[in-house]
């Protein structure tokens, strides 16, 4: 036995003594690393940058001047690069939505939020409807080529569409009761037909013109190859596609559990005359998976990332304080572009909240000033500046109904006394002397919710609350985890405890401001099951849905004007929900440590490049502008 | 008549040990099946206990800025369909078990359409490479630190000691987040996160080695730093009762050398250490998970969070069984090393 325990030992001994052998060295450096601490990343540096310039571009490291760096957009591994898929999970590549992602895949036209164009991409000049408001025709630039050096024609769009209503896709499930079919008239042609009513007229034009934005082109006879490797539908949808054949300026790279890189397609067609007349300037796009908004942080602050999709609290304070080459689309505060509204709805069944004069009480005593500040640190327009709407900030949503007509109405917050007087003329009262307000008998009681973590949303239910308490309502918040939060806001009937809670609305695309209304006031969604669209509160409006209804198919701007202000003054009365501070599409920073000439408000672009982090709808262009610093 | 006898009782002996050996054998293997099937149903059950709809997560990640409802719910439906979370639970659990046997752990929720086997290939390496040699580098460390601390006594004792016992308990994310704001934020010697240098791309280039290396240290020491406290405690207390005992004094007064005595006492004051190794190496992979998530290692911790948060009943299934198997193993393999180097012990437990 002791043999045994001798040999036992002796082996363990080993073991360890060989590891610690392994392990030494590396105790070892740690202190060897201290002393000359600045010489250790200097030593680094050089290494991995100096001979960028000339030495030819190994697949083992990225230099630093010839890459981009994003955070924020990506947050875990990605699962493929499917566009027909809808969960690749690749932010940097797929993604089809207002402001589509443009890097690997194209669409006809790429949206410019700042102008509200539509700007050609695939498309040569811009599209026409016909007579009767029936269909698009489109042209493909004669230029346009896939990565394989084969043109892009009309069929691979009609392609495109058949296949996405075929396999049941995102983007043929979401345009199949506004999009009959797509069709080819000869190689360079495309003729979109909307679906029509029972009166002959396109169901929804808004929403057919929309599809060019949004929506890819993606290659037949890619899509052809996938067809035959796909068992069914799910397999279609579920596969990563390694292969795939895209037409956009830069084509996968590597991709690990940490990170993603994209490399320059230097064949890419845009290069010719008749799109960008040259390639893009960084030859990788590479974004980093960090754990949080922290670490994201550490890094762009550090310059290890360019541009930066993430609410970065404070960001004045890397460039007043820290000194940082460091710069947002504004110079000063909100830094950037409103675009989306966070917004409290009041679920319209709870006891009192009903009544307009509770919610619009509740809406009015609110302090927004304190939560732009605190919670947005100032990241967005306050209410005096942009004054309550339906609209976002962005000029041209702004311009789309009569201010002045809606004045009344709109209110900028910490009205105590107003939303007292509104209470006591509505007979709500503290009739037991407790400090509460009743109605129907009942105290009013109410939860403020909105999902754990969510750190800005968080600090704004909270003053939320604090109004209730200025007015006799009592609220309290509470903060679900997400995926419990969202299964039970989706789903009516709310049970107790959800009365007034954050969502968001639409932010900014080709068929906004209309679908944003839609969303926060239109009865279809509310009181529906499996809602990830809006009015989740419940409330319905009639008249709110004829109006609603009949914007898309209006042609004369000044009915379509008189339309969105009837609607704001519905909302803005009838206080259904209330925006809380406003948002931007995507956050956009920029550490100008290596490259420099980003976009920002005023920098002479035509159109104007959109602080949409280079790689979203028009935001693309700013790639092509963006040089290195020396 | 002599002979035959003792050779006989020998005989007899022998059989016994062997029997005795078996009963406890057996009786140890019933314990670890037992344990493990109820460790596999809690596996399965736990996860989808968890209130929340994941179905709903995906898509609602998928369906922002759909315009139709109709369409919304017709997303839903299919991932539905295809993840089977609207089968009844019986249903759901005999598929995962024959699915399990065949060495499939089924498709990630939060990362699919990849598969979960597939996930956790890409990170156990990291967790291995990561624990290993921390757990047995801290172990050998801390057992030289607590024995010497028990023989030369004074200063060094009255140094180790207090030290010890302050590092060893701190707990594992305390000590991650003190290197990780000392050195990588304040000092910058180390970078805060990641396996890896943000521009490389992994090769087996000495520029990425080198990469790793550098990565590897913070998050190396924060484990083990605390395995070192942990094990120069038991160590030393192990070894100042063995330096009393009488066997010491006697061959002292035997006028036996020293170092042979030390080796005697270090060898005897071992036993439970090895236990105690035994036991951190099978549950390495969930014991400290937390350095991981600190400093965004990608092993199994960082992993296993990213499913919990995407409630990804797969990914955490699987995670967990590993976690669950290797702690079963473990300690089973202790019991029946124990059976055999320590025969008090297979007596005791097989009375």
């Amino acid at each position: 036995m002791k043999k045994n325990l001798n040999v036992l030992f002796t082996l363990l001994v080993l073991l360890g003594i060989m590891l610690s052998a392994c392990s030494a060295p590396a105790a070892t450096e740690a202190p060897a690393a201290e002393a000359p601490a600045a010489e250790a990343p200097a030593a680094e540096a050089p290494a991995a940058e100096a001979p960028v310039a000339e030495e030819p571009v190994t697949a083992d490291t990225l230099p630093r001047e010839q890459t981009m760096y994003f955070n924020g957009l990506q947050w875990g591994p990605i699962t493929g690069w499917n566009p027909y898929s809808s969960n690749n999970n690749n932010a940097m590549a797929v993604n089809q939505q207002d402001n589509a992602l443009l890097t690997m895949f194209e669409t006809p036209y790429a949206y410019n939020m700042l102008s509200g164009e539509f700007v050609p991409l695939l498309a040569d000049g811009p599209y026409a409807w016909d007579e009767g408001m029936t269909a698009i025709t489109f042209k493909i630039k004669s230029a346009a080529k896939w990565s394989d050096g084969t043109p892009i024609t009309a069929d691979d769009a009609a392609y495109t569409w058949a296949t996405n209503i075929k396999y049941e896709t995102n983007a043929g499930v979401s345009n199949k009761e506004y999009i009959d079919t797509i069709e080819a008239v000869d190689a360079q042609t495309v003729v979109v037909k909307a679906k029509l009513n029972a009166d002959g007229k396109a169901v929804n034009p808004l929403l057919v013109a929309n599809y060019l934005t949004n929506n890819y082109i993606i290659q037949k006879a890619w899509t052809e190859t996938l067809e035959a490797r796909s068992a069914d539908a799910a397999a279609f949808k579920a596969d990563p596609a390694e292969d795939v054949v895209g037409s956009g300026p830069y084509k996968k790279f590597f991709a690990d559990e940490t990170k993603v890189v994209l490399e320059r397609d230097d064949n890419y067609w845009g290069q010719d005359a008749s799109m960008f007349g040259k390639l893009p300037t960084p030859k990788y796009l590479a974004h980093i998976m960090y754990k949080d908004n922290a670490a994201g942080f550490t890094a762009f602050q550090a310059g290890e990332v360019d541009v930066s999709q993430q609410f970065n609290a404070n960001i004045q304070d890397l460039w007043l304080k820290d000194m940082l080459p460091v710069s947002t689309y504004l110079p000063e505060a909100p830094y950037g572009i409103g675009a989306s509204l966070p917004t409290a709805f009041f679920n319209v069944a709870s006891n009192g909240l009903d009544q307009v004069a509770i919610r619009k009480a509740i809406a009015m005593a609110v302090d927004y000033d304190t939560i732009i500040a605190n919670a947005m640190t100032n990241q967005s327009a306050t209410f005096t500046q942009v004054p309550r709407s339906i609209m976002n900030p962005t000029a041209g949503e702004q311009g789309m109904y009569d201010q002045a007509a809606v004045a009344e109405l709109q209110w900028t917050g910490k009205d105590i006394e107003g939303a007292k007087a509104m209470l006591d003329a509505a007979g709500v009262v503290d009739s037991d002397g407790d400090g509460w307000r009743e109605y129907n008998g009942k105290k009013l009681s109410y939860v403020a919710l909105c999902p754990n973590g969510w750190s800005d949303w968080q600090a704004a239910i909270e003053v939320v609350a604090a109004a209730g308490k200025e007015i006799g309502i009592e609220i309290t918040t509470n903060f679900p985890e997400w995926a419990v939060y969202q299964t039970v806001v989706t789903n009516w009937p709310l049970p107790e405890g959800y009365d007034i809670f954050m969502m968001w609305s639409d932010g900014a695309g080709p068929a906004q401001p209309w679908a944003r209304v839609r969303k926060l006031i239109g009865s279809e969604f509310a009181q529906t099951q499996g809602n990830w669209n809006g009015n989740w509160g419940g409330y319905k409006n009639a008249d709110a849905d004829a109006l609603i209804a009949g914007i898309p198919g209006m042609t004369d701007p000044a009915e379509v004007k008189a339309a969105y202000t009837e609607l704001t003054k519905i909302y803005l009365t009838d206080v259904p929900s209330f925006t809380l501070m406003y948002r931007p599409q995507n956050f956009h920073a920029v550490n100008e440590t290596v490259w420099t000439n980003f976009p920002h408000d005023g920098d002479g672009t035509n159109p104007p490049v959109p602080p949409m982090d280079l790689v979203f709808g028009w935001g693309i262009a700013g790639l092509y502008n963006v040089e290195l610093v020396k | 008549m002599f002979q035959p006898l003792e050779h006989g009782c020998t005989l007899k002996k022998g059989d016994e040990a062997l029997k005795g050996y078996r009963k406890y054998f057996l009786n140890k293997l019933f314990w670890f099946l037992l344990t493990f099937v109820a460790a596999f149903l809690l596996n399965f059950i736990l996860p989808r206990l968890m209130p929340g709809d994941p179905v709903a997560v995906i898509t609602q990640k998928v369906a922002t800025g759909m315009q139709s409802q109709a369409a919304v719910q017709a997303v839903y439906q299919q991932y539905a369909e295809q993840f089977g979370t609207n089968k009844p639970l019986h249903e759901q659990f005999l598929l995962y078990v024959t699915n399990v046997f065949k060495g499939n752990f089924g498709t990630s929720f939060s990362q699919f359409p990849r598969p979960v086997s597939e996930i956790i290939k890409a990170s156990l390496g990291w967790t291995l490479a990561l624990q290993f040699p921390a757990i047995i580098f801290g172990w050998i460390v801390g057992n030289l630190l607590g024995a010497l601390a028990a023989y030369l006594k004074g200063t060094f004792d009255k140094f180790v000691m207090p030290v010890s016992i302050f590092i060893s308990n701190l707990p594992a994310f305390g000590m991650a987040v003190i290197l990780l704001v000392v050195f990588a934020v304040n000092l910058r010697w180390f970078p805060t996160s990641g396996g890896y240098g943000f521009d490389m791309i992994p090769s087996l280039r000495w520029d990425f080695v080198r990469s790793v290396i550098h990565h590897y240290q913070l998050p190396f020491w924060s484990i083990v730093l605390i395995m070192i406290g942990g094990q120069a405690i038991g160590m030393r207390s192990m070894a100042i009762y063995e330096l009393n005992a009488d066997y010491v004094k006697y061959s002292r007064f035997m006028g036996i050398k020293d170092q042979k005595i030390i080796g005697y006492v270090f060898r005897n004051a071992m036993l439970p250490q090895v236990t105690g190794l035994a036991l951190s190496i099978g549950t390495m992979v969930g014991g400290a998970l937390i350095a991981e998530i600190i400093f965004s290692y990608p092993g199994l911790g960082t992993t296993m969070l990213s499913g919990i948060m995407g409630q990804d009943y797969p990914l955490i299934s699987a995670v967990t069984l590993i976690i669950t198997l290797m702690t079963l193993f473990a300690n089973f393999a202790i019991e029946i090393i124990y059976g055999i180097i320590d025969p008090r012990i297979k007596a005791a437990q097989s009375d």
